[in-house]
């Protein structure tokens, strides 16, 4: 996020796209709450009428996969009635005329044709959006898990430097993270081309830094992404995997084709703290470890804020704590690393990684350091871009429609769109152990227009075969208005009713992000 | 900086205004209410009904203060500063009152079952306050949610829950029916919580001055406490489920876990939490934990090892795929779940054990 989480309830617009707030991030949803309260407008863009939806100044239920054109129509809109900041666009960023030239290919009536939405309301959306002051974009997975996620982005960043949304409190453009630590998983350089810190692997002085450091030599040749990994696993390139707390059996698009793939690799470790699909299937070794109530250490949350989180009960039985099993690991590969210990781990971070130079263990106990923190006296970031963009000029970049890799057709006519509910949590390895939530939801769905119910005589409860190229699972049925129709929506969770079974190959080809939110299914009864 | 967050960023703070308060001149930023200059002059004024994170009530009158001009006693709560006023937070006859208020509220209370602070029952301890009388109260009340419970004897009718059910989660699940000795808290018309439009987040419990409303999961299965709060060691630490982030802690006694609490005025959070964070902690203890390394044997089967068994395995199979396949034809994949910690040492082990950039996590999304 380039502002904080507490900035959201003085916001006087917020922009949500492709995220449903009050279930994926509840207490944050709070502040978004308290703003609406407050009076402030909203703006949802969502193929689901979802809470926010509801409660909406404009809500823009638009088709899965067309948010580049709906953007890009924001922006013919802010051109054309003079809404932009032009002084911002003038002096702060860079490759205006080229985005400009791609967003008047977008009149509103062309994106509300493809979108499925009112070219009215695109017009007062985007007047609403660049009028207001105080105006914040927060997005979520509906924005990032398409074969254009990336552009998806790119598209929201456009509007922002349009319009000067950037670099005030409550200003700016906001990704909610989906994972505690999804944010710190990146920043510790858990990336096939970034070190710790963001810093390129293909940078020479970088890799010496670090082999320096590390006593060994960095190796020159940027890893593989994910999604090449997956991929990996059918050519030949890769032939063991050390699995740290994931699931990718159940997590991954296309469970099938990794099952397989999986078939194929000759050795897997796996560390965690339950068996899983894939360990229980394909682990060589299993190590049990620990949970967050049994570990020292740090999260950083998704407004870049470094927390800490301390032990409060010994891991069961003969589980380790992961830090002490990887330490134990690099031991036994004839590594000694000494003593496992959380403080000095990060402390070594830290001291290789300027913009987390001046976060250390002590000056966390209170409320946590938001990164940038270059030094020991640095207060932290709230609000990134402050005065001008981080690198200097903001750069535009000119976005077109992608078609999403697998649209409907004749044989698979409905559009399915996956995500969260606010009872269960990804894979729900926990959530599914609390009898409580299983109360509430224990069974997956899939939801439905009215009309595609009545024209299919289905109603909620009954059972329902979905199915893809690539497979088929059988769900209960749920009639909602919620959904367009032509259009499902199925949540991830549940390990026998396994969205992953439908979902297909499409990614985005810069990053590999898996495009879980369109994938072409037929129903049969 | 409570004052900061309670007024909503403070845009309205940069003027101060100055005013007396127990015979000393107090200067407070404008928009203050009496109770927070109270607070900041070190006088302590007792509430029940007043949670910095819902708007001001003045219902339960414990924040009583006098106030020169005024016709009668003003509630601390609910009233702002406003320049040269004469206050006085202290004194004899606010002594009266206060206790005299705090009987009313004993003499329909009873105590709750200590899974919970009792705010009402601290204040009479403290106070040497005792009921002078007591009356019947409600019945027992049952639902079967596994979550939230509810014990209508310890209710003081405050309405926070209801407060907060409405205006923070804004779900309305919750409503205060009936009159006198009737009134009571219900969920929705007297249905299930699980019914309502309730989201078990648990901020009724929360914010539940006297424990009426209590975590459930901290009482076992025939009805006895697993530990009061006060016995429970509360370990602060941070949510593991979405990236909010929010910071909560840990009771637990006995090695077991107890509740999850989240303060007030803590973390971005604020003292929220959701009904995972707050509730889904039965994980941690759940007989499906792997509490021993397997290891895979010539049968196919995960079979129990050692931990050197274990790490002797990997040193054979890295080993042997290093030297047949090159270092880069092993993956390390981390859950963005684990610490910064764990996952920076895993990146390193690849890196600089193995000899691989291949690192990556479900973070690319």
């Amino acid at each position: 996020m380039t502002n904080s989480i507490a900035e959201i309830e003085d916001a006087d617009c917020m922009l949500v796209v492709g995220s449903n707030t009050t279930e994926a991030h509840p207490v944050l949803a709070l502040r978004m709450k308290k703003a609406l309260r407050r009076g402030a407008a909203l703006i949802v863009v969502d193929p689901r009428r979802t809470w926010l939806a509801e409660r909406a100044t404009i809500h823009l239920q638009l088709r899965p996969g067309t948010d580049i054109p709906l953007m890009n129509a924001f922006a013919y809109v802010i051109l054309q009635e003079g809404l932009a900041d032009f002084a911002y666009v003038e002096n702060l960023t860079e490759n205006f005329e080229a985005f400009a030239a791609a967003a008047q290919e977008w009149s509103p009536e062309r994106a509300a044709e493809l979108c499925g939405v009112d070219a009215e309301q695109i017009r007062r959306a985007a007047r609403l959006y660049a009028q207001t002051e105080k105006a914040g974009i927060y997005y979520t997975l509906g924005v990032t898990e398409h074969v254009c996620g990336v552009d998806n982005v790119r598209s929201l960043s456009n509007l922002a430097l349009l319009t000067g949304h950037l670099g005030r409190s409550s200003v700016g453009v906001n990704p909610l993270r989906g994972q505690n630590n999804v944010q710190g998983c990146n920043d510790v350089g858990n990336n096939p081309v970034f070190l710790p810190g963001y810093q390129l692997v293909e940078d020479e002085a970088t890799r010496a830094k670090f082999g320096q450091a590390w006593d060994c030599t960095v190796p020159a040749a940027p890893g593989l992404r994910l999604d090449q990994m997956m991929d990996g696993m059918h050519d030949g390139r890769i032939k063991a995997f050390y699995v740290m707390g994931e699931d990718p059996v159940v997590s991954e698009p296309h469970a099938k084709q990794i099952e397989s793939g999986f078939e194929k690799v000759e050795f897997v470790v796996c560390q965690d703290i339950f068996l899983n699909e894939t360990s229980r299937r394909y682990a060589d070794v299993v190590l049990p470890s620990t949970c967050f109530a049994e570990k020292d250490g740090t999260f950083t949350n998704s407004e870049r804020r470094v927390q800490r989180v301390r032990k409060a009960l010994d891991p069961p039985g003969q589980a380790r704590s992961d830090l002490r099993i990887l330490f134990e690991v690099a031991q036994a590969l004839g590594v000694d690393w000494g003593e496992p210990d959380a403080e000095k781990v990060w402390n070594e971070f830290a001291d290789l990684s300027p913009k987390f130079f001046g976060i250390r263990y002590p000056r966390l106990e209170e409320r946590g350091l938001q990164w940038p923190c270059p030094d020991s006296s640095h207060p932290g970031t709230p609000f990134l871009h402050e005065g001008a963009p981080l690198r200097g000029k903001g750069l535009f970049y000119p976005v077109d429609h992608v078609p999403a890799w697998e649209e409907p057709c004749a044989d698979y006519p409905f559009l399915l769109t996956t995500g969260r509910t606010l009872y269960h949590y990804n894979a729900a390895t926990q959530t599914a152990r609390s009898d409580g939530h299983l109360d509430k939801q224990a069974r997956c769905f899939v939801e439905i227009s009215p009309d595609d119910a009545r024209e299919m005589a289905l109603d909620s409860g009954s059972t329902l075969r979905v199915e893809s190229r690539r497979g088929a699972i059988e769900v209960e049925v749920k009639v909602t208005d919620a959904v367009h129709p032509g259009v499902l929506w199925m949540p991830m969770h549940f390990a026998e009713a396994r969205a992953n079974v439908l979902t297909g190959d499409g990614k985005d080809p810069e990053i590999g992000t898996p495009e879980y939110k369109v994938t072409a299914v037929r129903l049969v009864r | 900086m409570a004052t900061l967050v309670l007024l909503g960023g403070g845009a309205c703070m940069k003027s101060k205004i100055t005013f007396t308060l127990d015979g000393q001149t107090i200067e407070v930023p404008a928009g203050s209410t009496l109770l927070e200059a109270c607070r900041q002059a070190g006088s302590e004024v007792p509430t029940l009904c007043h949670d910095d994170r819902l708007h001001p009530y003045g219902g339960c009158r414990m924040c009583l203060v006098e106030m020169e001009g005024a016709p009668r006693l003003v509630p601390a709560c609910k009233t702002q500063v406003q320049a040269d006023m004469q206050v006085r937070s202290q004194s004899e006859k606010l002594e009266r009152v206060r206790t005299t208020i705090a009987q009313m509220l004993l003499s329909e209370h009873t105590p709750g079952n200590g899974v919970q602070e009792d705010q009402l029952q601290s204040y009479a301890k403290k106070n040497k306050v005792e009921a002078p009388l007591r009356f019947a109260s409600s019945a027992a009340w049952e639902d079967r949610n596994r979550f939230l419970g509810f014990d209508p004897q310890a209710c003081i009718l405050c309405d926070r829950c209801v407060r907060y059910c409405d205006e923070v989660m804004q779900c309305s699940a919750l409503e205060h029916v009936g009159q006198g000795s009737q009134a009571r808290i219900q969920p929705t018309n007297g249905q299930s919580f699980l019914d309502t439009s309730c989201e078990l987040c648990g901020g009724c419990i929360s914010t539940c001055p006297t424990g009426a409303l209590y975590e459930k999961q901290a009482v076992d299965a025939d009805g006895k406490v697993k530990a009061r709060v006060e016995q429970t060691e509360k370990t602060r630490t941070v949510c593991t489920f979405c990236g909010v982030g929010c910071v909560l802690d840990v009771h637990t006694h006995q090695r077991q876990v107890v509740k999850i609490s989240a303060e007030a005025g803590v973390g971005s959070n604020d003292g929220h939490l959701c009904n995972k964070g707050r509730f889904a902690w039965q994980f941690i203890h759940h007989p499906d934990r792997l509490q021993q390394p397997l290891l895979r044997n010539a049968d196919g089967h995960l079979q129990a090892a050692s931990w050197e068994q274990a790490y002797a395995r990997i040193r054979e199979g890295f080993t042997r795929i290093q030297n047949q396949y090159g270092s880069d034809s092993i993956g390390f994949l981390a859950s963005s779940r684990c610490t910064n910690e764990d996952v920076y040492t895993l990146q390193k082990l690849a890196r600089a054990v193995i000899g691989t950039n291949n690192v990556h996590s479900c973070a690319a999304t």
